[in-house]
């Protein structure tokens, strides 16, 4: 099974990586944002805290905007795969269904920690200051991917369920754009109104962030203390994961169900 | 290469011998209530190249997604090379090739990708892969643009690459739904002869769908006439025309059908085969009646559009059976 598991991945890795479309274009708006939109903001605006490098801020922020666009991008060939035919020799193939997503959602991720490096890289040529450590990066790093794979069993979700590509790419703003403007990633949640504030606490993409910014910049900095309050910030780390973590397995179990169910008449 | 070897290049070392196939009371209903199967039942026996012959919607795709377990049956049993397909579905598809009607390959990938990415999936090892992906790209004629993307390739290339692909694992069971629609006639040629290669020696089990005749004819040991979801008629091809008889009369009656039975059977030719569809009559002809029959139409000079003396098709069994034309339907 693990070797079909690495043949589905490698397939859809030489699919994803041989189409420029999909590993360029979800790097734009947040490489825009990382290089351009945050020092520009940070100049015009100054900080709202003066321990906070502003555009650090908004640049470790533009990696929530970019593992989801990318984990929607991808979808995108999961549409090719049912318009053209592939889904049918991967249904017939002697392999259990569950593994076909999977080996999506596992080539996802590797395009996304690529791009995420390429990001990061820029953000700090660019000015970003990282306070961090191997523990921190791995903070990092594990909120990013789960992050990822959340969306990519969203993307693999839609894909197999919608009736058109058009139908997708019209709800990718809404699922890869929208939250991030409220998971405190231009400013923290506290700022906004109560109501606001409570949905942005509950987000996942609130506590994927945090843990991001925890890892990478770390002390009180995080916008952990903003969703769960004040305490010590490695417990509120752990309380953030297990959100995020449950999250992402309810979806991926939620994508191989919908893709056992739909992909089949 | 001779046809023996490159027969048993495409059946591959050890290859076991076909499986066989059964099916009972097989019902489909899509969502919508569009009901595709209506109780079929047949066997296929190992080693034997079965049709499946209709036009579209008679439920001859619909069959083959359930026998490769892409499609859910509604009810009935189904087994494929000794397994139950809902019940061992994995090892039922390990048993199995299949050429699908629509190009399955991956377009970017080269053909050798796609090979290898098929013998993977059926769990070959990677070495064995290697070697009779080679031994398959020169049986197929590919070795000039196997390390080309597939989308460069023309229609008959592909369905030759989808071809080997099928048979990488050499299956007990090969699948085959439409494999030469939309592909000129030099290539379906082409095709057909690869396909009997792969029957020479007898061991792989083939299952074929098709609207056209010939191709039923020439690749198939028997043929399961397919209708409205049901099963109308089913039999090798030489018993199914020897129920028309030698020859068909096919005359345009212009409504004068019943004048044309009753001039016939006083001339002593049985007319209870007669059928007609529209102004078009068609009787079965048997030991040699059919100059007779010719004849006593001349010499009754009737007001007759067109008389012809003709071969019987598997076209005049299908429209026997169901009353429509096979080749019309398309």
């Amino acid at each position: 099974m693990l070797f079909q598991l690495f043949t589905l991945y490698r397939r859809r890795m030489r699919l994803l990586a041989g189409s420029r479309r999909e590993l360029v274009v979800p790097l734009v708006t947040p490489v825009l944002f990382a290089v351009i939109i945050a020092p520009a903001l940070k100049k015009a605006l100054g900080s709202f805290n003066p321990r906070v490098d502003y555009m650090t801020f908004v640049a470790i922020a533009t990696v929530a905007l970019l593992v989801p666009l990318n984990s929607m991008f991808a979808g995108i060939s999961v549409f090719t795969d049912r318009t053209y035919g592939a889904l049918r020799e991967l249904l017939a193939a002697p392999v259990p269904r569950w593994l076909v997503p999977l080996g999506n959602v596992l080539a996802t991720l590797t395009i996304a920690a690529l791009q995420v490096i390429v990001l990061v890289v820029a953000a700090v040529l660019r000015g970003a200051t990282l306070h961090t450590s191997v523990t921190g990066v791995l903070w990092f790093a594990g909120a990013a991917m789960l992050l990822a794979a959340a969306i990519a069993g969203v993307a693999e979700m839609l894909a197999f369920r919608l009736a058109s590509q058009e139908e997708y790419v019209g709800l990718t703003p809404a699922i890869a754009i929208v939250p991030w403007f409220f998971a405190g990633s231009l400013f923290p949640i506290s700022v906004l109104p109560a109501g606001l504030a409570d949905v942005a606490r509950v987000l996942p993409w609130t506590h994927a962030l945090a843990l991001m910014r925890y890892g990478l910049v770390g002390g009180s900095n995080s916008g952990l203390q903003a969703i769960w309050g004040n305490h010590p910030q490695t417990g509120l780390a752990l309380a953030s994961l297990a959100v995020v973590v449950g999250f992402t397995v309810a979806l991926l179990t939620v994508a191989m169900q919908v893709f056992r169910r739909s992909a089949l008449q | 290469m001779s046809t023996e070897t490159t027969a048993t290049v495409i059946r591959g070392p050890g290859a076991p011998r076909g499986g066989g196939i059964r099916v009972r009371d097989l019902h489909k209903t899509y969502a919508g209530g569009v009901e595709a199967l209506r109780g079929v039942s047949f066997d296929v026996r190992p080693g034997e190249a079965f049709g499946l012959l209709g036009p579209n919607g008679a439920g001859k795709t619909t069959i083959i997604g359930i026998l490769t377990t892409t499609v859910r049956p509604t009810s009935g049993e189904v087994i494929v090379g000794g397994f139950n397909v809902a019940r061992e579905a994995l090892a039922a598809r390990r048993a199995s090739g299949i050429v699908f009607q629509d190009s399955v390959l991956d377009a970017p990938l080269s053909g050798r990708a796609n090979l290898m990415l098929h013998a993977r999936l059926w769990g070959m090892p990677r070495d064995r892969a290697r070697r009779r992906s080679a031994e398959l790209i020169e049986a197929m004629g590919l070795a000039q643009l196997i390390d080309r993307p597939v989308r460069s390739y023309s229609g008959g290339q592909r369905r030759r690459l989808e071809i080997a692909r099928a048979v990488m694992g050499s299956p007990h069971v090969l699948f085959l739904d439409e494999p030469t629609v939309g592909l000129d006639p030099t290539i379906r040629y082409e095709l057909w002869s690869m396909l009997r290669d792969l029957r020479a020696g007898q061991e792989m089990t083939m299952v074929l769908t098709t609207h056209y005749l010939d191709e039923a004819e020439r690749l198939c040991d028997r043929i399961a006439i397919m209708h409205e979801g049901r099963i109308v008629a089913m039999d090798t091809p030489d018993r199914l025309l020897a129920s028309l008889g030698e020859e068909v009369l096919e005359v345009e009656a212009n409504g004068a059908s019943g004048t044309v039975t009753k001039l016939l059977a006083e001339a002593g030719i049985p007319t209870d085969g007669a059928f007609e569809i529209g102004s078009l009559l068609t009787l079965p002809l048997r030991d040699g009646q059919g100059d007779l029959a010719s004849r006593r139409l001349r010499e009754a000079a009737l007001p007759l559009r067109s008389v012809a003396l003709r071969r019987p098709t598997l076209d005049d069994v299908y429209l026997r059976l169901t009353g429509v034309k096979l080749a019309s339907s398309h």
